[in-house]
């Protein structure tokens, strides 16, 4: 469902992404994991064509992201890292909205949108302005406008951040319900025992490489580990992971100051 | 394209439960514009009412030495005179505005006079005050009428008919229609409001579509919809300058409704009358809306620039006073003679524009050279902000 190949992306000189490549197929969840700052939202970023790759490509769905960035729209649902509604719309209007820029119309959205209120327990505020809404029922709108279109492949960024113990449950539940449908869902995370429970198989993502790949059982009989948390640890060796956390806050210190420079 | 129809309609429907959008772009211009330039118009009426009705306060330094003009100003019951200052307590009275201005005689004065000579007299005004200018130009008057008649007392008493001190007779022919000059009265303001609605009307909802979005963090949802960039801009774009638009045609229907009902007339005998022609209205909503229209398109592109409204906010105050600088300057020298190459600034060739039609003085070739130019510009700012919005680094600036 997915095929990427020698994906590469670079950011005024900084390499997020490199020379990353894996499969994904229908049916399965994948988790897509790694620390924060490892590449994977860059990742998702280049394969739902908002970015475009400095190298490689990918398919999904049989769709070309750099010759057909338009049908892979189509086929993809994201959920982003970051989420965000329109204050001054109620949760159903902000549905409807992403409906009909997927060419959906009359009772065809409706019935989705009906749908997606029950499944994912939305109706006690399915018809208030989201500017009153709490984290947990944001999320829940943005997933049900990034899935409104039925797509086949659903691409969650931290689909669980910021939720309380049951909005997590019904957002687990969810995953599992469209992977019985046979739909591929890549979970991207950077909470390992998370993942552990759901995922069929993880790709690590670590200093934008990807550093492991394969079934959750392989990976932890090969790193000889009990969790997917020692088996990364293991992978890229502790020292490394440390020196990886110092690296970052340069950068960052070192972004600010080049914000300032360029900021007006 | 249907994509963009859809944008426009969500943004247009989002704007509309904004109530700063609905302030700025609906209520200000029906509102303020009539109450701006009637207000103006009420002001400059009173205004000329009371310098018309003020009695300038005359002080003489010593009256005595000049009988005759004082009784002259005295009889005239359009002048005070007050008791006698040195010229020291004139001024400090004349800043404190107790005083209007003052006149100094010689002591020889009134023999200098009754002798048949030219005798001076100092009349100390002070320009920067107001009041003392107008009391200075109406006692200027009473002096030279008092010139008049002892000249006229003179020629009298040699036999001279006092009609030969007349050579000619210049007699002023206003030609100017009380329209013509109401027009002109208008003209130093209306253009200017005009561009100025014209940049505000889309403000609002021009930071609301783009840093707005990025702000609520609903930006990168969108560019995962099918549509592509170029339709989202366009709709925007379409929202921004449908608002902007409405701004300005909401603002010149109701000047024009405002003049129509309550007309001000002022100046004895309307001298002055605003009516706005349907032809002039007509050419004014043309060059507004497409300058509406172009500003759209410039506010869409530096509003991208920025993460959040206030971010945003700072970007547009600088362009907002390079755009609005050269139009309110040109607009407030009177008698600029404006050359082609004025037409094609775009802003400021709108302010000449309505200026000319408000004089009646429809020059085809300022018309079509001024709509010409906003239209280049328009597309010009349409093309920059398409481009803006498919760059990754303005777009994921985080």
């Amino acid at each position: 469902m997915i095929k990427v190949k020698n994906l590469t992306k670079v950011f005024n000189g900084l390499t997020a992404v490199k020379d990353v490549s894996f499969e994904t197929r229908a049916g399965e969840i994948f988790g897509l994991l790694g620390p924060n700052g490892a590449g994977k939202t860059t990742t998702i970023r280049v394969i739902a064509t908002v970015l475009q790759p400095t190298s490689g490509t990918a398919e999904v769905a049989g769709f070309d992201i750099i010759k057909q960035p338009e049908d892979v729209r189509r086929n993809i649902g994201v959920l982003t890292a970051e989420i965000g509604l329109y204050d001054r719309f109620t949760a159903r209007e902000n549905m409807r909205y992403f409906g009909h820029l997927y060419r959906m119309e009359g009772e065809a959205l409706e019935k989705r949108i009906e749908y997606l209120i029950e499944a994912l327990d939305m109706g006690r505020f399915a018809d208030r302005r989201a500017g009153q809404f709490s984290t947990g029922m944001k999320q829940k709108v943005a997933i049900a406008r990034s899935i409104i279109h039925d797509p086949k492949v659903i691409i969650f960024d931290e689909p669980t951040a910021g939720l309380d113990v049951l909005a997590s449950q019904t957002v687990i539940a969810f995953m599992r319900k469209a992977r019985e449908q046979g739909n591929l869902v890549v979970l991207s995370t950077h909470d390992m025992a998370h993942a552990q429970k759901l995922c069929d198989r993880v790709a690590i993502m670590h200093r934008s490489r990807l550093v492991a790949l394969d079934t959750q059982e392989r990976l932890l009989q090969q790193t000889n580990t009990r969790n997917l948390e020692d088996a990364f640890l293991q992978i890229v060796g502790e020292d490394a992971a440390k020196l990886v956390e110092h690296e970052r806050e340069e950068q960052h210190l070192a972004g600010i100051k080049k914000k300032r420079r360029f900021g007006l | 394209m249907k994509e963009s129809l859809i944008v426009f309609a969500k943004e247009i429907k989002d704007s509309l439960r904004d109530r700063r959008t609905l302030v700025t772009a609906v209520l200000m211009p029906i509102f303020l514009m009539p109450v701006i330039m009637i207000g103006t118009f009420k002001m400059q009426e009173v205004q000329m009412k009371k310098s018309e009705a003020q009695i300038p306060k005359i002080a003489f330094n010593i009256q005595a030495d000049a009988p005759m003009l004082v009784n002259f100003l005295k009889n005239d019951k359009k002048y005070v005179v007050v008791a006698d200052q040195t010229s020291d307590s004139a001024k400090a009275m004349m800043e404190k505005g107790d005083l209007n201005v003052y006149l100094e005689v010689a002591p020889t004065f009134e023999k200098m006079v009754s002798q048949g000579n030219p005798a001076e007299v100092k009349v100390y005004h002070k320009s920067s005050i107001t009041d003392s200018v107008t009391a200075f130009q109406k006692v200027t008057i009473a002096l030279q009428e008092f010139n008049q008649r002892t000249a006229v007392a003179r020629l009298a008493q040699k036999n001279v008919p006092p009609a030969i001190l007349t050579a000619i007779l210049p007699t002023p022919v206003d030609f100017a229609t009380a329209q013509e000059r109401g027009g002109y009265f208008i003209g130093f303001l209306l253009p200017m409001f005009i561009v100025l609605f014209a940049i505000v009307g889309g403000m609002y909802i021009a930071i609301d579509v783009s840093a707005g979005e990025k702000e609520r963090k609903t930006l990168e949802a969108l560019l995962l919809t099918p549509a592509s960039r170029f339709t989202i801009v366009t709709g925007k774009f379409l929202a921004v300058a449908a608002t902007a638009s409405t701004t300005i045609i909401l603002s010149l229907f109701s000047l024009y409704a405002a003049f129509k009902f309550f007309p001000p007339n002022f100046g004895t005998g309307g001298e002055f009358i605003i009516s706005l022609t349907p032809k002039a209205i007509s050419i004014m909503l043309g060059v507004g809306v497409i300058m509406a229209i172009m500003f759209s398109g410039l506010l869409l592109s530096v509003a991208i620039f920025a993460k959040s409204y206030k971010e945003a906010q700072n970007y547009i105050t600088p362009f907002y006073l390079l755009a609005i600088l050269p139009v309110s300057i040109v607009s407030s020298i009177p008698g600029f003679k404006p050359t082609l190459p004025f037409f094609m600034i775009p802003g400021v060739n709108g302010v000449f524009v309505v200026k000319e039609v408000l004089l009646s003085q429809y020059d085809t070739t300022h018309i079509l050279v001024t709509l010409g130019s906003l239209l280049v510009f328009a597309v010009i700012a349409i093309f920059i902000a398409t481009k803006i919005y498919s760059r990754e680094g303005v777009l994921f600036r985080d």
